[in-house]
C-alpha cells in the first residue's frame, strides 16, 4: 500500500520535473524570438559569460547581447514571475473561499491594484523610504482593500458568509473599481495610453528592478505558503472541520489572504491587471497534481509562468511590429479554456 | 470527562443557551435531544470550540476557552455533515487531513509513517480500504459520510462529537456508523457525544440523555429511566411509543408476508 503512496509521489514529482524542463524551454524560446531572433546556443553563451564573468564570445553580435540582456531577458522574465504570482495567488484564493470560481481578478484585487498603480502614475507619487516601490505598494494596498471591502460587504448582507456571495461582491466592486480606472482615463487624455495599460496588460518597458522585487517576494511568499499546505487544503473543507482540526482557521485565512494579496497587488502593479491566469492555471494544475496543495501551489507557479510567457509571446510577434495587450490574449484563450476545463469536470462529476 | 456549568452561548447578540450544565463521567456517551430549534446544535458547536461563550466547560479538569487549537484537537473531534467539496481530493488524502494536530510544521509536509498506518486503520474500520484512492467526489452520500467518520478516527480524540450524524443515511448504513462509533467509544479515554433527532437510533450508541428545550435542560439521566412516554409527551408533543408501535404494525411481520404470498 505504501508502495502505492510512493508511486503515486514521484509520479506528482514527475510532472513537476518536466513543467520546470518545459518551462525553461519556454523561457528560451521566448527570449530568442522576436523581431530580431536569437538561437538558443547564442542565448545559452551570453549566460554562461554573465554568469561566470567571462567576456561574451566574439561570435555573438554586441546588438543580440543587448538586445537580450535589456529588453527581452527583463520582460520574459517578468511574465514569467508575474504568471507564476498571479496564479499561485488564484489557487490560494479558490482553496481559502472554498470557490472554484475565485481569483484576483474576480474578487477586484487586481482592479483594484491597478487602480492604486494608476493613481501613483498619474499623481507622480513617491513616497519616502520606499521609493521605487511605492508603485506595488500601492498596488498592494489597493488590492488588499479592495478585497477587504468585498469581504465587509459580503459578510453584511450574508452573515453566514457564503464564498458566492464574497465572489459576487467582489466582481461588482471590481466593476466599480474598472469604472473609475475608466473615469480617470478619459479625465487624463494625455495619460491615455499609460492607463489604457493597466487596463488590459502589458510586458513592454519591464525592468529588471520590478524582476527583482517580484522574484523576492515570491521567494519569501512561497514558502510561507508552502508551510500553510495541510492547513490549506483543510480549510477548503469549511470552517467547522478547520475549526476543530488544530488550527485557528481565521488567523490562518487571514494569513492566506494577505499573501494572496500582496502577490497579485505586486504582479498587478507591474504589468497591470491580466485575467484568466489566476483563474484557469489552478484548475489545469488540478488536474495534472490533484488538490493537495504542496503539489498544486509548484504546479501553479510553473504553468503560470509558463502560460504567461506565451501570452507576451503571442502578445508581441502574432501582429509585429504592433503589440496587443497581453491581457486580451490570456482573456481570448482562457475564456474557453476555463469553460472547458470548468464545466468538463462538473460533466464527469454528474455522470459518476 | 466533560463538566459544563452555567454554560450561555450563541450567535451574535442572540443567547440561545441559558445556563446549561452537566457532568458526564469517562467513557459515557451522551446523546443530545429536544425538538428543533432547542439549542442542541448550538451546545455541541460550543464544546466543540466554535463557538463563544460564557460559563465554563471543563475537559479533563482543563477549561475549554483559553486552550491552545492543537491541544483542543486532542480533546474534542468533530465528525461533520457530509457538505459541498469544492476540491477532487482522494479518501485517503481526506482521512489524512485528521492526522494535522499531531504532525510538525514544515515547510512541505509532517506526515510520518505513524500517520499513515493510523490512517489506513481508521479506512478499514468503516470499510474504506476498498475505496482508499477514490476521490471523495464521486462517492455517494453515504460513502462521504464514513470519509468524514474515518477522519475524525484518524483523528483520535478524546470525545468525539456528532450532529445528527445518520442524516442522509439508509438503514444499514446508520446502524453501521453507530456501532464504529460505539467500538471507539469502548477504548478507555475516549466518549461521544450526539445531537440526534431519531429517539430510536440515540440508543444503540448512547446510555444517557440529555434533553433541552428553549435552551435550557428539560431532562438529564440514563436514557432508559428519563425517556418516558409521558415525557417525550410533553416535550415533543407526540406519543413517541405510540407512533413506533403504529409503524411496526404497518410492517408485515414474517409469517403475515408469508400467508399472503
Amino acid at each position: 500500500m505504501s508502495n502505492a503512496i510512493s508511486q503515486r509521489r514521484s509520479g506528482r514529482a514527475g510532472v513537476l520535473l518536466l513543467l520546470a524542463c518545459f518551462c525553461a524551454a519556454v523561457f528560451l524560446l521566448a527570449v530568442g524570438v522576436g523581431s530580431v531572433a536569437i538561437p538558443a546556443r547564442e542565448t545559452l553563451a551570453i549566460a554562461r559569460a554573465r554568469l561566470t564573468g567571462a567576456p561574451v564570445p566574439e561570435t555573438i553580435p554586441a546588438l543580440h547581447v543587448s538586445i537580450l540582456t535589456k529588453l527581452r531577458l527583463p520582460r520574459v522574465l517578468l511574465s514569467l514571475l508575474c504568471g507564476a504570482a498571479l496564479s499561485v495567488s488564484g489557487a490560494v484564493m479558490q482553496s481559502v473561499l472554498r470557490n472554484p470560481l475565485a481569483s484576483g481578478y474576480t474578487l477586484g484585487v487586481s482592479s483594484g491594484a491597478s487602480l492604486g498603480a494608476a493613481l501613483v502614475l498619474l499623481l507622480g507619487l513617491r513616497l519616502p523610504l520606499i521609493g521605487a516601490a511605492t508603485l506595488p505598494a500601492a498596488g498592494f494596498a489597493f488590492g488588499l482593500a479592495t478585497v477587504l471591502l468585498a469581504m465587509a460587504l459580503s459578510a453584511r448582507f450574508d452573515p453566514g458568509l457564503r464564498s458566492d456571495t464574497i465572489v459576487l461582491t467582489g466582481m461588482v466592486i471590481s466593476l466599480l473599481t474598472s469604472a473609475i480606472l475608466s473615469l480617470l482615463c478619459s479625465l487624463n487624455r494625455e495619460s491615455l495610453e499609460r492607463l489604457y495599460f493597466w487596463q488590459l496588460g502589458s510586458f513592454s518597458g519591464a525592468t529588471m528592478e520590478e524582476c527583482a522585487l517580484l522574484l523576492v517576494l515570491l521567494a519569501l511568499a512561497l514558502p510561507c505558503l508552502l508551510r500553510l499546505c495541510g492547513e490549506m487544503d483543510i480549510l477548503t473543507f469549511g470552517d467547522e472541520l478547520a475549526g476543530t482540526s488544530g488550527f485557528s482557521p481565521k488567523r490562518t485565512r487571514t494569513a492566506l489572504i494577505l499573501l494572496a494579496t500582496l502577490l497579485t497587488g505586486t504582479a498587478v502593479s507591474a504589468c497591470g491587471a491580466i485575467g484568466f491566469v489566476d483563474l484557469v492555471m489552478p484548475h489545469l494544475a488540478r488536474r495534472l497534481v490533484g488538490p493537495r496543495h504542496r503539489a498544486l501551489l509548484p504546479a501553479c507557479a510553473l504553468l503560470g509562468g509558463i502560460c504567461m510567457m506565451l501570452a507576451d509571446l503571442a502578445a508581441r510577434t502574432v501582429l509585429s511590429p504592433r503589440e496587443l495587450p497581453v491581457g486580451a490574449v490570456t482573456a481570448l484563450f482562457g475564456a474557453p479554456f476555463f469553460l472547458l476545463v470548468y464545466f468538463g469536470r462538473r460533466r464527469r462529476e454528474e455522470d459518476a | 470527562m466533560i463538566e459544563v456549568s452555567d454554560l450561555r452561548a450563541g450567535y451574535g447578540g442572540r443567547e440561545v443557551l441559558h445556563s446549561v450544565g452537566f457532568t458526564l463521567a469517562d467513557g459515557e456517551n451522551l446523546a443530545v435531544l429536544g425538538p428543533n430549534g432547542c439549542g442542541k446544535t448550538t451546545l455541541l458547536r460550543t464544546l466543540a470550540g466554535l463557538l463563544p461563550f460564557e460559563g465554563t466547560i471543563r475537559l479533563d479538569g482543563k477549561p475549554l476557552s483559553g486552550m491552545r487549537p492543537r491541544e483542543r484537537a486532542a480533546r474534542v473531534g468533530l465528525m461533520s455533515q457530509t457538505m459541498q467539496i469544492p476540491f477532487d481530493y482522494t479518501v485517503r488524502e481526506v482521512v489524512r487531513m485528521g492526522r494535522y494536530r499531531l504532525q510538525r510544521r514544515a515547510l512541505l509536509s509532517g506526515e510520518t509513517e505513524a500517520d499513515e498506518r493510523a490512517a489506513e486503520e481508521a479506512m478499514r474500520a468503516t470499510g474504506l480500504l476498498p475505496l482508499a484512492d477514490r476521490r471523495v467526489t464521486a462517492l455517494s452520500g453515504g460513502q462521504q459520510q464514513r470519509v468524514f467518520l474515518s477522519r475524525v478516527l484518524a483523528q483520535e480524540p478524546a470525545v468525539i462529537l456528532l450532529d445528527e450524524p445518520t442524516n442522509h443515511l439508509d438503514l444499514r448504513s446508520q446502524l453501521e456508523l453507530l456501532d464504529y462509533l460505539k467500538a471507539y467509544s469502548e477504548t478507555p479515554g475516549r466518549q461521544v457525544v450526539g445531537v440526534f433527532h431519531d429517539l430510536t437510533l440515540a440508543p444503540r450508541l448512547c446510555g444517557r440523555a440529555l434533553f433541552l428545550e428553549g435552551g435550557a435542560v428539560r431532562g438529564d439521566g440514563a436514557f432508559s429511566k428519563i425517556a418516558t412516554p409521558a415525557f417525550l409527551q410533553t416535550l415533543y408533543g407526540v406519543d413517541v411509543r405510540a407512533h413506533l408501535e403504529e409503524a411496526l404494525a404497518a410492517l408485515p411481520r414474517a409469517q403475515d408476508a408469508g400467508i399472503q404470498a
